[in-house]
This record gives structure tokens, C-alpha cells and sequence, in this order.
């Protein structure tokens, strides 16, 4: 494991929290529309998890064989609070709060790359 | 593919847009509460409706919300005597509009409220974008 994975790691999560945020700005814009069903992204522990390793393939008829990016497939639908009575399974107070963790979680990963990047320098310079 | 912050934005504009279509549509029926016709026992101002449609954006990769265009409610009329309007049938019947303010009221706070989280996530997103910026400054 190379001491840049943690650059990588916290790229990864960066764009992952840049996907989920996308999600919830699409449930928000759907409030109203009937029929709507709230959707949410896959842990972040399950992407890393699926887009580790994957096979390489040498014809079209290798199965396992997909190069997935972090963000594609990951959208499911989400467990909602509650649902009204034209099917619109959003919850604003619910996806304001989502909307508070993934603003928060990007703070913290802004902070630890400048951490990261300050002890490079430090070991740099010495 | 587009950056998914962006694509938040590009999603919350769209509510916006649709919930201030939304607003036009109650402030045109509230206007318009007590209109009655221009001809004696002639229809008067049909309560519009609106419907939100929710529509894909594959280059994005969101779900874009837009306003479908305004339908006419055909809940009837409400009928009072009153023989002096101009509007006024052979009988002296006038035929008021099908507006509730009440109801026109309830649904433009329901609005306000759309309008306002959407607001929201464009400001967060914004703050997103400008913490990622800020770690070029440091």
C-alpha cells in the first residue's frame, strides 16, 4: 500500500460526497411530483468495497469483467420517513439533515488532506 | 459526465424554477378570486392547476423536476343570487369563480417551503465547491 492512498482514499470519499449530494439536490427538486420516490446512495464502506479489484477483460464474453466508476449503479431507493398520499416518498426535513451530514463530512475531508499535505511539506522541508 | 456538484446545482435550479411557476399560478388565481364574466350567465375565471413532472438528465445524471403546463380545475361554480351584476343570468344568478383562498393560501406556503429548501442546497453545494477551492489557498 503506497503513502499516497490516503490522497486517493480522501479523493474517492470527495467525489462520493459530491454524488450524494446531487441525489439529495434531485429528491429536494422533486418534493412536489407526484409519484416520486426518494432515492439515496450506497454506503460509502460498499462502493470502496465493490470497486477495489476487477478482472481485466480480454473479450466480450468475460463475465465480472466491468470497470464501474465510484458513483455509477450506487443509487438505490431510500428507506423514507414517510410517504403522502400521491406516492412521493421525500421527506424535506429528512433530506435537509442528509443534506447538514454530507456538508459536514466534506469539511472533515477537506481538513484531513490539508493535514496530510502539511506533514508532506514538514517531512519535506524538515 | 458532469461534476456531480454542478448537478446538484443544475437540480435545485430546476425545483426553483418549478416552484416559482407554482407561486405565478396561486397569485394569478388569488387575483383573480372574485372575477366573474364579461357577458350576462357567461362562465366566469376557472380555478389553474399545476402538476410537477419529474424528468431524467442522463448528461447529469439527476433527476430534473419541471412544471407541466397549467390545467383548469372543473370543480363547478358557485352560484349566488344577485340580479344587479352585469354578469347576471335571465334568472339573476351569478356564477362566482371556483377559487378557495384558503386552499390557494395553504398551497403557497407549501411553495415557500420548496422554494426555500432548494435554496438551501444550492448554498451548501456552493459552500462544497468553495471548501475544495480554499486547499489551493492554504
Amino acid at each position: 500500500m503506497s503513502d499516497m492512498a490516503l490522497f486517493d482514499l480522501a479523493a474517492r470519499n470527495a467525489k462520493w460526497l459530491g454524488a450524494r449530494q446531487a441525489v439529495i439536490a434531485s429528491n429536494v427538486a422533486n418534493v412536489h411530483t407526484p409519484g416520486y420516490k426518494a432515492m439515496e446512495m450506497r454506503a460509502f464502506e460498499d462502493t470502496l468495497a465493490r470497486t477495489k479489484l476487477t478482472l481485466s477483460a480480454t473479450s466480450a464474453r468475460h463475465l465480472g469483467a466491468t470497470d464501474a466508476p465510484v458513483t455509477d449503479g450506487a443509487k438505490r431507493e431510500a428507506a423514507s420517513w414517510d410517504t403522502v398520499y400521491s406516492g412521493n416518498s421525500v421527506n424535506l426535513e429528512q433530506q435537509m439533515l442528509k443534506a447538514g451530514e454530507v456538508t459536514r463530512a466534506n469539511s472533515l475531508n477537506v481538513s484531513l488532506v490539508k493535514a496530510f499535505h502539511r506533514m508532506y511539506l514538514s517531512s519535506v522541508k524538515g | 459526465m458532469m461534476d456531480p456538484l454542478s448537478a446538484a446545482m443544475k437540480a435545485a435550479a430546476a425545483g426553483l424554477q418549478a416552484q416559482s411557476t407554482r407561486l405565478r399560478v396561486v397569485s394569478e388565481n388569488i387575483s383573480n378570486a372574485e372575477s366573474t364574466s364579461a357577458v350576462p350567465g357567461g362562465d366566469p375565471y376557472a380555478r389553474k392547476t399545476l402538476n410537477f413532472q419529474g424528468e431524467l438528465d442522463r448528461a447529469a445524471g439527476v433527476t430534473l423536476v419541471r412544471a407541466s403546463e397549467p390545467g383548469l380545475d372543473d370543480a363547478p361554480f358557485r352560484l349566488e343570487r344577485d340580479p344587479g351584476n352585469p354578469a347576471a343570468d335571465a334568472a339573476g344568478m351569478v356564477k362566482r369563480p371556483n377559487v378557495d383562498v384558503l386552499i390557494e393560501m395553504a398551497d403557497m406556503r407549501e411553495a415557500n417551503r420548496g422554494y426555500q429548501a432548494n435554496l438551501q442546497v444550492i448554498k451548501q453545494s456552493r459552500e462544497m465547491v468553495s471548501m475544495t477551492i480554499d486547499l489551493l489557498r492554504s
